[in-house]
Formats: structure tokens, sequence, C-alpha cells
């Protein structure tokens, strides 16, 4: 166990190794890293679109792994039982609708994501440190609008 | 093989940061979202600075592991990046997660999170499904549409793959 790993990290350490796994990426292999490439991987695979799994699909378990390291370490989330804010909104009454409105919420996530060629990491993160204009206008469109959704739900819930 | 081993170290490494940055927590994402917890815009900006100098110190150089130099092309916003990102705005406040908390939140016992993988998978396959009758130019799995990285052959200068890297066409394709 190590004890550093029960608080949050500070941001700057989280900043520096995340930007640094988007430069290793483009050092080792010369690609861009992104988390929705990965889940394209594993439909195609199962949908016989492709032969075998891209190397963003063994990204995506990678992270799968990472996390699982980090809890087995000693890690400290923060998350409590239940989806945080949600299941809190709705009660133990309509607990059970979370599960709907997540399975809703990841439909909107992965086709938006897709639709605009990438997620918070291929366009946020990525496309935006390459200075791409499509990624930078898609981060700033997402977050605003995630900004403004999550206000007005919070005025509601 | 050289690709699945480094998606794998650096996915750990990725999973593992998010995770103790508590990125993989709704509430932590809430609070960022209704602007009360300036930790996560922190980090996201140190991320992008770092990621942003890096890659200009490396454009050009040698891959190591492939007989390439280090590039990438980009692209004008399009309707469907901004269509796609409102899209996704609102997915991800709803859940308070996006693709890469959301496969890290499994690991961690959140099983409401199983809802939330199995719905980005639904819909990337109805994305999938969508492009599937319709004419496009697909530069591969692993090219995503914004950026382009890679398939610059490995030349004698640095100055080499720069100017190349200006002219090779994008191609279009999803991440």
């Amino acid at each position: 166990m190590i004890d550093a790993l029960a608080v949050r990290a500070p941001w700057y350490v989280v900043g520096v190794a995340l930007g640094l796994v988007v430069v290793a990426a483009l050092l080792t292999i010369n690609q861009r890293i992104g988390a929705v490439g990965g889940y394209s991987d594993i439909v195609d695979r199962l949908n016989g679109r492709s032969a075998g799994l891209g190397w963003r699909a063994w990204f995506l378990f990678g992270i799968i792994g990472g996390s699982a390291l980090f809890v087995m370490l000693g890690g400290g989330t923060g998350a409590q039982d239940g989806y945080g804010w949600l299941t809190r909104a709705l009660g133990d009454r309509f607990e059970l609708l979370a599960a709907p409105i997540l399975l809703l919420a990841g439909i909107l996530i992965g086709y938006g994501a897709k639709t605009a060629g990438g997620c918070t990491s291929g366009n946020g993160l990525c496309g935006s440190s390459l200075g791409s204009p499509a990624s930078l206008a898609a981060t700033a469109t997402f977050m605003a609008t995630a900004v403004a959704t999550t206000l007005a739900l919070s005025l509601v819930a | 093989m050289s690709h699945r081993v480094v998606a794998i170290g650096l996915g750990l490494l990725f999973g593992f940061m998010i995770s103790w940055g508590h990125f993989t927590d709704p509430d932590e994402i809430r609070e960022m979202l209704l602007v009360q917890d300036p930790y996560l815009w922190k980090m996201f900006a140190t991320a992008v600075a770092v990621a942003f100098a890096g890659s200009r110190l490396i454009r050009g150089r040698r891959a190591w592991l492939v007989r390439e130099r280090v590039s990438w092309t980009t692209t004008p916003p399009g309707r469907h990046h901004l269509v796609g990102a409102v899209t996704f705005g609102i997915g991800w406040a709803v859940a308070a997660s996006c693709p890469a908390p959301i496969a890290a939140q499994l690991a961690q016992g959140v099983w409401w999170s199983a809802f939330t993988f199995a719905g980005v998978a639904i819909g990337v396959q109805l994305y999938q499904r969508g492009r599937a009758g319709a004419p496009h130019v697909d530069a591969g799995p692993d090219t995503p549409s914004e950026v382009t990285a890679g398939a610059l052959p490995a030349g004698p200068s640095r100055r080499g793959g720069r100017d190349a890297s200006r002219i090779r066409a994008t191609a279009a394709s999803g991440s």
C-alpha cells in the first residue's frame, strides 16, 4: 500500500503525466491517443469488420489495468456508493432509473465522440495540443455544452 | 506487436493517473463542470501545455519503434465536429464521465458504469452503421480525423519530415 495514493494527486503531477503520454505515443509509434478509438476497435472486431484488435483497443485495456493497479496499490478514488450525484438525485426509490439514463448518456457520448472525431482525450487533450483547428473547435463546443447542461441539471436535480 | 506493447504501457499510465486525479469520480467531474473546483481545469490545461511543448520538440525526429518521422496534419472544423461535440457534451454532463474514465470506473467496481460503457459501444456501433452506406475515405482504424499522425517515411533530416507533413493529404475517418 502506498499512502500517497490515498489522497488526490496534485493537479500538476497528473497534468504533466497525461501530457507526456501524448508525447510518448508520438515519439514511440507516431500515433495519436484517443480512448473512443479503443471502443471502435472493439466494436469493429466484434462485428467482424476487422480481423484483429487495433492498438487503440489495447490502450483502452491498459487504462482499465492502470485503474485496477491504482486500487490494488491502495489508491483512494473518492467514489462513493452508487453513482454520485445521479443516484443521490434519484433517491432509493428511483435509483434503478440510473441504468437507462447512463445507457442513454453513453450512447450520446459514443455517437457524439465518433461524429466529432474524438473524445476528451482524442480531441481535448491530444488534438488540441497538436494545434488542430477541428479539435480546438470540438473541445470548446463540448466543454461549453457540458458546463451549460450540468448547470441546467443542477437547477432541476 | 510494438504498437500493442506501447499502447498497453501508455494505457496503464493513463488509467493510473486519471484514477489518482479522481477523474473517475462522477462527483468530482460534476464539480468541475459546475465550475466549483478548478483542479481538473488546471490539470487539463497543464496536460495540453506539456503535450503542446513536447510534440513540438520531437516533431520531425524519427519515431523509436516505427520507420517514420514524427509528424501530423490537421483539418479545419466542419459542421460534424460541432454537432458531435454538442451531442458528446450532453452525454458527458449527464454521466459526469467520458470514455477513458468510464473504462477506468469498471476496474474500480463502479458497476453503474457498465451501463455507460455499453452505451458508448452502442453509440459507436450506431455511428459505424450510419457510415457504412456513406461514401468516405477511410484512412484506417488507427487514424483519427482531426489530426493524422504517422505514416511518414524516415528521411535524413528533420526538415524533410516537417515539410512533407505540410503537404500530406488528410483523410477523413472516425477516431
